[in-house]
């Protein structure tokens, strides 16, 4: 061993120049100017075996600590170093996070198919299933079957869209009614939603608009299910306990008829310049009764055995209640400002 | 129907009820006849009172006016005017100073050169009664009243008119009579009464005038009488009779005329009076019409008549479509003294069907349609004649001419507790006995759990069972019943599978970023010549509606594309700058054979950029590949594989066309749409897709696929591709060459196009494409050298192939 050359002054050194070291490439030069091929600490280990036999054992020692000090302060130091690299890198590539977002953004619902479905599945969930049946169809199961012959007065209350060959399109959604007696015959549970078309185009009226039929049939049928059903049905879809209230009416194919109401959705009959009940409190929302005997008999069922009540319910009016919208021709003119707008948001980039 | 609150007092006493026009309504509301509206007819009247002219001058300024001097009972008034119908000692309406019209006026003072005009003396109009009296002139009222009585308590001037919508059941209710029924069956306590000129009437007189035979062949015809008045003088009808009709709606025309009206508008039988020297023949047949027999109708119009029609004939001529509407040559003018009244019964489905047929809705077909109550022919004829006495001062004793057919009677229907009980989740019979007989529905039979009822000639409605139930349940109302759910219920309802897939489509492309819309079925006819469909394409021949209401909505979709499309127009053009991406899903109407027709389940969508497509990200760019995922996210969910292959449609761009096959079969399309159109729509870049989702209905179950534990090895390949060659293709010669070249026992799990290069170093009519290729083997660890061995083989069969390796 170099006499000038001791232990202590090799740690110095070390410790002097890793304090002023400031990049990893610093560091590199120093880890090769101490441990490297020709570094100070290797020639110092190198020169071990020269030294006397009884310092070389306790030299060595020293020399191994210093070592693993020297190794262990540039791991130590060169993570420090990474980290503050790290840091100022992540700082530079900062981002505004306000910006918009970036590719396509969801879309939105029709609100009345939002509407439909909502309601099939909360009356799947009582047991009904969805039925279905053409939009062109026969006259015979549009009227004849539902107890409305053709001199019958009750056909003026559904002006009517005909083909030449005497087919229409089906003003309501109880032929599926027929239709499904037909198919599956009794006991029955089902509900069948579907466009329907009637010759009327004003504010209130559109020539094609959307219902779902109820049906049910069994033995003894009673008047308080068909309730529950419908107080079960309309709340679950408005989210809330509703009053509603019945007014006798008429149809041709339920005896008893009757109207529904429930409370004003928008104002529970508070606001008597409501917009939307116009301050009665009260808003007309199905058309239902006990199905007609002649009508099971049209089923082919027995009606001195199956009764069975049924219900016709507007989803574009749900849809409207439960949304807010003012005008129904503007739900079927594909206009996807107006439902960006009220439905889903600001377009993304 | 309108109904008078003064004239329903001649058929029941209500006035014990202390009820309100509003209280009623609501009541008959519930029961099942909404009343609509309620009008008080003398609007804002105050203070207008009657008065006598005592004294007349004519203005000393100006002879257009006269000035009269009135008495009120209570004080003189003066008043100019420059009306000219009145004499001294007329009673008039006298609007006096600070007294408001119906219409809200409020009247002052007004000076007529140099005479102070207190208020003024009004006319019919101005008391808002229209087509009562001449308008230019005052109204001149009957000698009965007296100065100082108050407008609105005479002459049914303050009335209350009830707008109540009957439904078609309910035929009965189109009379005051009917209506007074109703009252009484909703209100047991109230007490119906018959007015004076309903009561009997001794008509025992042979006709003056010799007539013949009524003869009723047709046994739609269930009865026809004829009733004579003589002397007859046509004028005015009494005031109050000209009010009540103008509120009811009816123009007053003259006595005669008005009788029947006013008949038909309280007891509900529609009448008709002619002259009885205008009959061709002093002889009447009732029958059917002949297969294409033709008559002129009263508004002027010729009809092509039916076997279904009924006739009435006098002499072989036919003068009237029964029930429905009369000829033109009958009728009553000023110097009508002998005066026929026509008063029958019809059966409403001949009726119905002739007034629809035809589309004539008139008063008449209107109720014989909803069934007139055929006991009602005979008393309505009495009632008709006792006011032909007392309106047209004419002689009537004469004993009516009939003849009758079959007249349908009621049959009994009996109620059992049970179905009451299961109907109405009530069940006290004795109960509905009070509240049946009340709507006049008689108990015949029966006092156990099973009672036999006989409804009146009046309600024809009633008829089984669930119809006394009917009544019983909109008297009672339905609102106190409870509400319940069975408490055991098999829930094995399913919302089906076209259900399922449509929500499964909606959340999908929703989520994609479409919006949902809803377009109507009918298009216009014009839409395949717009969309250039060939004529023998299947949807360029849409099922095409009679009676449109408009001509674009005439044609049944063949396609959802036209519907989407405009849809984009109205958004772009309702100034929506951003990107459109909208979808549909719904039926399209197709033509099968003849008689035919199929509504397939479609799935239709478009994008577009926007008119504005500038992003700090860059410009959006969606194109044909983004559409291509859309629909593969839509297919591939449901368990399928698609497979895109070049393709046309008139409407699209000719090399921007894909066919959609699944399982091989052509499902769809997608492509950009042909720029003609795009130009015709005024937007650049439209992609759009259509596809029948009638097959992805059943979804199938994905295989599942257990992850290897070994890992792959990557190669990668890049060739030299004519640029007709697709990328399919060249992927099936590749997986074909490593099937060709490998061992069983190494798969290629992964091929995927990672580079496409054309340009510099390329040679024109060709491209680069490059594939990454992943070999891996299921059961072990692959050496480097068998990889490298395959992947040279694979080499060489694609050179075979012909393709030049880069």
């Amino acid at each position: 061993m170099p006499e000038d050359i001791n232990i202590s002054t090799v740690r110095d050194s070390f410790r002097e120049s890793l304090a002023s070291a400031k990049s990893l490439q610093e560091l590199d030069e120093i880890r090769v100017k101490f441990t490297g091929k020709k570094g100070t600490l290797t020639q110092l280990l190198r020169s071990l075996g020269k030294l006397p036999p009884e310092i070389r054992k306790s030299t060595g020692q020293e020399l191994n600590t210093l070592r693993d000090e020297i190794e262990q302060s540039l791991e130590l130091t060169g993570k420090k170093i990474r980290d503050t690299e790290n840091e100022n890198q992540e700082f530079s590539q900062r981002i505004d996070v306000t910006l918009p977002s970036k590719g396509r953004k969801s879309g939105a619902f029709h609100p009345v198919l939002q509407t439909m479905h909502e309601i099939a599945d909360i009356m799947q969930g009582l047991g009904y299933s969805v039925a279905s049946g053409p939009e062109i169809e026969e006259d015979y199961y549009n009227f004849e079957c539902l107890n409305v012959p053709a001199w019958h007065p009750a056909r003026d209350m559904q002006d009517t869209f005909y083909f030449p060959d005497g087919t229409l399109l089906r003003t309501h959604t109880s032929p599926v009614q027929i239709r499904s007696m037909l198919k599956y015959g009794a006991p029955l549970r089902i509900v069948c939603p579907g466009k329907v078309y009637r010759r009327d185009n004003d504010t209130t009226h559109s020539p094609m608009f959307n219902q779902m039929e109820g049906l049910l049939v069994d033995k003894n049928v009673p008047f308080s299910v068909m309730k529950g059903t419908m107080s079960e049905m309309l709340n679950a879809f408005f989210g809330k306990s509703l009053r509603y209230r019945f007014r006798a009416s008429y149809f041709p194919f339920t005896e008893p008829s009757m109207e529904l109401d429930i409370e004003c959705v928008e104002c529970s009959g508070h606001n008597p310049h409501c917009r939307v009940c116009h301050g009665t409190g009260w808003l007309e929302v199905a058309g239902m009764g006990m199905v007609h005997p002649n009508v099971i008999r049209a089923g082919k069922i027995d009606p001195d055995e199956f009764n069975g009540f049924a219900f016709g319910i507007g989803l574009d009016r749900m849809a409207m209640l439960k949304y807010g919208i003012g005008d129904l021709r503007l739900l079927f003119d594909g206009n996807v400002s107006y439902f960006m707008s009220g439905f889903g948001g600001a377009e993304s980039c | 129907m309108l109904i008078s609150w003064e004239l329903l007092k001649n058929f029941i006493d209500i006035e014990p009820l202390e009820l309100t026009p509003e209280e009623l309504a609501e009541r008959l509301t519930f029961s099942g006849s909404e009343v609509e509206s309620i009008t008080y007819t003398a609007g804002k009247m105050s203070g207008i009172v009657a008065a006598r002219i005592d004294a007349l001058e004519t203005h000393p300024e100006d002879s257009k006016y006269l000035i009269a001097h009135l008495n009120t009972g209570t004080g003189e008034h003066v008043c100019v005017t420059s009306a000219k119908n009145m004499k001294k000692g007329d009673l008039v309406f006298y609007a006096g100073e600070g007294s408001v019209l119906p219409d809200g006026t409020k009247m002052g003072t007004r000076d007529f050169h140099g005479v102070q005009s207190f208020g003024m003396m009004l006319s019919a109009e101005e008391l808002g009664l229209h087509y009562v009296d001449d308008p230019s002139g005052l109204l001149i009222l009957p000698n009965d009243a007296r100065p100082g009585d108050k407008a609105e308590s005479l002459y049914h001037i303050g009335d209350v008119i009830l707008d109540v919508s009957i439904t078609p059941n309910r035929g009965d209710l189109l009379s005051h009579l009917g209506t007074a029924r109703e009252i009484k069956g909703l209100y047991p306590k109230s007490i119906l009464k018959t007015p004076e000129w309903l009561r009997p009437l001794k008509q025992d007189k042979e006709w003056s005038e010799d007539f013949g035979k009524i003869s009723l062949p047709d046994k739609g015809c269930y009865a026809y009488r004829l009733g004579l008045a003589t002397g007859a003088k046509i004028g005015g009808s009494p005031l109050t009779a000209k009010i009540d009709l103008a509120h009811l709606g009816m123009r007053p025309i003259n006595n005669a005329v008005d009788v029947t009206n006013y008949i038909m508008l309280m007891l509900g039988q529609p009448l008709h009076a002619f002259d009885l020297n205008t009959l061709p023949s002093r002889e009447i047949t009732v029958r059917a019409a002949h297969s294409g027999e033709h008559m002129t109708t009263l508004d002027g119009k010729d009809r092509e008549l039916t076997e279904r029609d009924m006739l009435i004939t006098s002499g072989g001529e036919a003068i009237a479509l029964a029930g429905v509407m009369g000829g033109e040559q009958t009728g009553i003018n000023d110097g009508t003294s002998t005066i026929v009244i026509e008063s029958a019964s019809f059966s409403p489905v001949r009726v119905g069907h002739t007034s629809r047929r035809l589309g004539i809705n008139s008063e008449a077909a209107f109720r014989f349609a909803r069934t007139v109550d055929p006991s009602l022919s005979k008393s309505a004829l009495m009632a008709a004649t006792t006011l032909m006495r007392d309106w047209c001062g004419a002689e009537v004793d004469y004993r009516p001419l009939s003849a009758e057919n079959e007249i349908h009677e009621p049959k009994p229907v009996t109620l059992t507790r049970k179905k009451l009980s299961t109907y109405l989740s009530w069940d006290n019979m004795n109960e509905a006995v009070k509240i049946l007989e009340g709507f006049g529905i008689k108990h015949v039979k029966g006092d156990g759990d099973e009672r036999v009822f006989m409804p009146p000639t009046s309600r024809p409605d009633i008829t089984i069972e669930e119809d006394l139930i009917e009544e019983v349940g909109r008297f009672r109302g339905y609102n106190d019943t409870e509400d319940r759910l069975p408490g055991e219920m098999p829930r094995r309802a399913d919302i089906g599978e076209t259900m399922r897939l449509s929500g499964f489509i909606r959340n999908t492309l929703m989520s994609r970023g479409y919006t949902e819309v809803l377009t109507y079925s009918f298009l216009p006819e014009d839409f395949p010549e717009k969309l250039r469909l060939s004529p023998d394409d299947l949807r360029a021949k849409p099922l095409t509606i009679a009676n449109p209401i408009s001509r674009d909505q005439t044609a049944m979709r063949t396609t959802l594309l036209p519907g989407l499309l405009m849809g984009l127009k109205t958004s772009v053009t309702s100034g929506w700058r951003e990107p459109v991406r909208i979808f549909e899903e719904g039926r399209v109407f197709l033509r099968d054979g003849e008689n035919s027709h199929t509504e397939p389940e479609h799935a239709a969508g478009i994008i577009f950029n926007g008119l504005d497509t500038r992003s700090p990200f860059g410009n959006r760019n969606d194109d044909f590949y983004s559409i291509k995922a859309d629909i593969e996210s839509l297919i591939t969910a449901r368990g399928y594989s698609p497979e895109f292959v070049s393709g046309h449609e008139p409407f699209t761009h000719a090399g921007q066309t894909a066919d959609i096959l699944v399982d091989g079969v052509k499902i769809g399309f997608a492509g950009r749409l042909k720029p003609a159109i795009e130009q015709e729509l005024d937007v650049e870049g439209v992609y759009a897709f259509e596809i029948d989702v009638t097959g992805l209905s059943e979804a199938r179950k994905p295989e599942f696929k257990p992850a290897s534990s070994f890992p792959a090895s990557f190669r990668d390949i890049s060739l030299l591709v004519s640029i007709d060659k697709s990328n399919d293709s060249v992927m099936n010669d590749i997986r074909e060459c490593v099937n060709e070249s490998g061992n069983d026992d190494i798969v290629l799990e992964g091929l995927r196009i990672f580079d496409i290069y054309s340009g510099k170093g390329i040679p024109e009519g060709f491209r680069s494409l490059a594939y990454t290729l992943s070999y891996r083997s299921r059961n072990r660890t692959l050496t480097v050298e068998e990889v490298e061995t395959l992947h040279n083989n694979v080499r060489e069969s694609l050179k075979r192939k012909g393709y030049i390796i880069r």
